[in-house]
């Protein structure tokens, strides 16, 4: 396995304590998401379930690597998810998100990227949609760690 | 005295239900241990608060906590063996954290009032042999600032908003509201005299007032606003947001005009 290259690519397995796996082991986790669909693309930002709501913009592997992300992260909240690596058309992303703010007036937006270098890009496209609305909203970054560990919590 | 004393403790759970000022008053030596966890309760005008409530606020590891515990027990309890009770905490504790943004324009806003504050010793000094004409308009300014940003503006948006996310009837938002008053008083008194020219109650009640909101001051942005960021919601972060901004766009061009006045008044 090489050393260098894109951290967002490199190979890696983790260990994992099956003491502190086992306990999950067989019991249903009940799912929060509240909506359909979720990709950014997809999504339409005057959706009902939009309207003031609090939004988690979540980098697509966050899910995966966050045990607790339905019950911590997307309880209460609307989502859509988006890769700022492999996605393409951003721009829409950008008009999208700003939709959000300036039409849908939600209450908060929290960006949910993984500690990867390339996962910051899905900050840098709120951040530039949240300049381009006229209102504003508070804008929260949590940056998830590779095994699933909160690495950071900031307000933008 | 306050109405739930009972400072004749069993325990310590007993202990952390009592008024912090009852057990301060009754036991001196516990002032002095809970200035080792960093809490100045000793110097509060109030002091109302519970000892668990004071604890919590600080948000102190659960080593920090036990050796707290343990030092108040050996000045309540001498000699004797008792065990320490641990206090409801919460799951994640990412340590000092960012405090969100309308909090954070809260403390802006202190940083504003702190700079007249610090222009309370100088006027006082100017002032001690009486009011001139130049003086008299500083002086009218400089509780202008205060009764309308630091109150009307500031203060409305804590009162107002910002408590109201909260317990109402909790002690902690209690004594900050008391403390708003007892300013308030200070600047009535203070404006009484500048009308009736006595110079020397006007300083007393100026210098008394500058006093106070330093020491409240230094308790919100230190121990109270943190208190809140972790306690508040990703969802009532909005809201607050939202709910500030209507009071930032009614009173903006105010506001505006109170930081120019601070700034001529900072000129001399």
């Amino acid at each position: 396995m090489s050393q260098c290259g894109c951290p967002g690519s490199q190979t890696m397995a983790f260990k994992r304590d099956e003491a502190t796996t086992a306990t999950d082991s067989g019991v249903a986790v009940k799912s929060q998401l509240a909506q359909w669909p979720v990709q950014l693309h997809l999504i339409n930002p005057m959706a009902p379930y939009f309207q003031g709501a609090d939004v988690v913009l979540t980098a697509d592997c966050v899910a995966y690597a966050l045990g607790n992300y339905h019950s911590n992260y997307l309880k209460g909240k609307s989502i859509a998810i988006a890769c700022p690596k492999l996605d393409s058309e951003q721009e829409e992303y950008v008009e999208k998100i700003k939709s959000w703010i300036d039409d849908a007036k939600i209450n908060t937006l929290t960006v949910m990227i993984m500690q990867v270098p390339c996962c910051r890009g899905l900050m840098g496209v709120a951040q530039r949609a949240a300049e381009q609305a006229t209102r504003k909203v508070p804008i929260k970054c949590v940056i998830v760690g590779l095994q699933g560990d909160i690495i950071g919590e900031s307000w933008a | 005295m306050t109405s739930n004393s009972k400072l004749n403790p069993e325990n310590m759970t007993d202990v952390l239900g009592l008024y912090i000022k009852d057990v301060i008053d009754a036991y001196p030596a516990v002032g002095a241990v809970l200035a080792t966890a960093g809490i100045g309760c000793v110097t509060c005008n109030v002091g109302t608060c519970l000892i668990k409530d004071v604890v919590s606020i600080h948000n102190l590891t659960e080593a920090q906590e036990q050796s707290l515990f343990a030092g108040i027990a050996s000045v309540v309890f001498p000699g004797r063996t008792v065990s320490l009770p641990k206090t409801e905490r919460k799951a994640q504790n990412l340590g000092v954290q960012q405090l969100s943004p309308p909090l954070q324009a809260l403390v802006n806003e202190h940083t504003n009032i702190k700079r007249v504050l610090t222009l309370i010793p100088a006027l006082s000094e100017r002032i001690q042999k009486g009011f001139d004409a130049q003086s008299r308009q500083i002086c009218t300014q400089v509780l202008s600032f205060i009764r309308e940003y630091a109150d009307r503006f500031h203060h409305a948006k804590e009162e107002d908003i910002l408590f109201k996310f909260f317990d109402s009837g909790s002690d902690i938002i209690g004594v900050m509201c008391k403390e708003h008053e007892i300013g308030r008083n200070h600047v009535r008194a203070a404006l009484a005299a500048l009308e009736q020219n006595d110079a020397t109650t006007f300083i007393e009640q100026l210098q008394a007032y500058g006093l106070l909101l330093t020491e409240h001051i230094r308790k919100e942005d230190e121990i109270l606003y943190p208190w809140m960021n972790r306690e508040l919601s990703d969802s009532q972060v909005g809201k607050l947001f939202s709910k500030f901004g209507a009071v930032d766009e009614e009173f903006g061009a105010k506001a505006k005009q109170y930081l120019g006045m601070m700034e001529t008044l900072e000129k001399g």
